[in-house]
């Protein structure tokens, strides 16, 4: 019994809610997806990283149904993304979006409300998305922040299975941020599965449960935040040393040094044991010495070749 | 291994669906009427006009005059919301993503265009009462209630090829000058079609290629006043105008989004 219970949470648990396989899309000369793959399981938070024309916005267009492949399958809910049926489980927050200036937020809700079977109450969705104070505000009224913060609410009112997030807390202040965070963190509890497509690391590695990073349309890797940093073999180093960081910097195994205004040198190696036993034999007075493994930001950046941001 | 076997989509039931396009159509109305640069033009100009222009300057003409005025101003009141519901929102729309959106959404099929098309009736309907109270009290028309009734009945019917052309424009156009097209053609086609004043030579001749020569036509029979060619010529244009003009325009929108 017991047996069967776990069989039928690890089938829900691994289920395929969105697939796209092998798929490529061009416009006019520039490829924007070149063979991807992508599934999105039930009930995990998925964040699709990747620099500015990697494709990101293009697999969750193909996603939705907004776009057709040139070649490849796009699924969603094992349907095409085009049947209706399947985008009622679907709740969407994009980029570029102006609504209409004159209806007021609650009113924006009930519209949207409308399109589901099973909708979230107004009150519910007001709460959850933490917009209750500005309910009654027509849109055009909103600052930038509280128009991401009214786009949010749309997309969580639908009680959507798969919920597609496009750089959601993009000028958000911190509070407001946090608690959308919050309210990501109890919808994934409660079994919706998440795409978040961000250029805030930091936000992957607080909320995913796995990453993807793309470049150039294709997927570079995959997998959690913590196999993404292992992916990554460089650590860094940081002390207070008297060592010149011009010098250290040509030590063999340094990828590069730099001293701030604090006078603490931080050190990229990918053999930190060699080069904090050299700092140690060099420099008797070195102090405050930490070595931690890269962050998803360093693994980013070294799996796309740029600088993340 | 992730399964990947259809997932039972949720269902929706019929009185949500209705829900749905009834939502939409309230939702959309209720933000024009919020919108001064869109509901004054549209609401006020054509009893403005019929009264300036069809009443007191002209107060002292026949009756069978003042019906030909009033069946012209019909047409011209009846097509502004249509015209300009779909012609610059959609164009507007598309450029504010607003489009893509309800694309990605699960909005029933058809609910975007219905909601629009059913603004214009709730907007053209307000305009043809005006003008009835107006013809009625002031514009010495000699129509009986009957009449007057059938002729905005009919004129209802003006919002359909309205709605098309609008579509066509919004569906082409940029947003930046939409507005400029649907004014271009919305003012051209009254003039060039005899609307207001009687036309003669080439104008008079090329009449027919204007949707609201048609419209006005139809109007004119409702009202028992004399028509070029059959009434059923009139309707087959109409109704080929507008279908053609929806095809290409759902064919642009498909495509461009």
């Amino acid at each position: 019994m017991r047996g069967d219970q776990m069989t039928a949470e690890t089938s829900v648990k691994q289920r395929a809610l969105a697939r796209l396989s092998d798929v490529r899309k061009r416009y006019g000369q520039t490829v924007a997806l070149d063979g991807f793959n992508l599934t999105v399981r039930s009930g995990e938070l998925l964040a699709v990283l990747g620099p500015n024309g990697a494709g990101k916005s293009t697999a969750i267009a193909l996603m939705l149904g907004l776009q057709r492949p040139d070649a490849g399958v796009a699924e969603l809910f094992g349907q095409s993304p085009h049947d209706l049926g399947a985008r009622r489980g679907v709740g969407v927050m994009m980029q570029e979006v102006s609504l209409p200036d004159a209806l007021r937020v609650g009113e924006l809700i009930t519209m949207t409300r409308a399109y589901y079977p099973d909708p979230l109450t107004l009150t519910e969705t007001l709460s959850l998305a933490g917009v209750e104070k500005i309910a009654g505000r027509p849109y055009a009224k909103l600052s930038g922040g509280q128009k991401r913060q009214a786009q949010f609410a749309l997309s969580i009112c639908g009680r959507p299975r798969l919920l597609f997030l496009d750089e959601p807390t993009t000028g958000l202040d911190v509070t407001a941020r946090e608690t959308m965070w919050a309210t990501l963190r109890s919808l994934v509890a409660g079994g919706t599965a998440i795409v978040l497509t961000t250029h805030y690391i930091e936000e992957a590695q607080a909320l995913a449960d796995r990453v993807v990073v793309m470049s150039k349309g294709r997927q570079l890797a995959e997998g959690t935040v913590d196999e993404m940093r292992a992916l990554v073999v460089r650590k860094r180093i940081a002390c207070v040393t008297r060592l010149g960081a011009g010098a250290i910097s040509a030590w063999p195994q340094v990828a590069s040094a730099e001293c701030d205004l604090a006078h603490r040198t931080t050190i990229t190696t990918t053999d930190a044991e060699a080069v904090v036993r050299r700092l140690l034999a060099e420099d008797p007075t070195l102090a405050d010495l930490e070595v931690r493994r890269a962050g998803l930001s360093e693994a980013f950046a070294e799996l796309t070749q740029e600088p993340a941001q | 291994m992730t399964t990947s076997a259809p997932i039972a989509a949720p269902t929706m039931g019929f009185r949500r669906l209705i829900g749905a396009y009834l939502s939409d159509a309230r939702f959309e109305s209720l933000r024009l009427l919020r919108t001064p640069a869109f509901s004054i033009p549209i609401l006020a100009m054509p009893i403005l006009f019929y009264t300036f222009f069809g009443v007191l300057l002209n107060n002292k003409v026949s009756p069978a005059i003042a019906n030909q005025m009033f069946v012209g101003w019909t047409v011209y009141g009846v097509m502004g919301p249509g015209l300009f519901g779909f012609g610059i929102l959609v164009a507007v729309e598309r450029n504010m993503g607003l489009l893509t959106f309800k694309r990605a959404l699960p909005m029933p099929t058809g609910s975007y265009l219905a909601a629009k098309l059913m603004m214009a009736y709730a907007f053209a309907l307000v305009v043809m009462t005006m003008l009835v109270v107006a013809a009625v009290t002031m514009g010495h028309v000699d129509l009986t209630p009957l009449k007057l009734i059938t002729v905005a009945a009919v004129m209802s019917l003006g919002v359909i090829p309205a709605c098309a052309i609008g579509l066509f424009i919004g569906s082409w156009a940029p947003a930046s000058s939409a507005g400029a097209f649907a004014n271009i053609i919305y003012l051209g086609m009254a003039f060039l079609s005899g609307l207001f004043f009687p036309l003669s030579g080439v104008l008079r001749t090329i009449r027919p290629i204007w949707p609201t020569y048609h419209l006005a036509q139809v109007a004119r029979a409702a009202a028992g006043l004399p028509v070029d060619g059959s009434v059923a010529s009139h309707l087959a244009v109409l109704m080929v105008t507008s279908a053609v003009l929806i095809l290409l325009a759902a064919r642009r929108l498909a495509r461009v989004g």
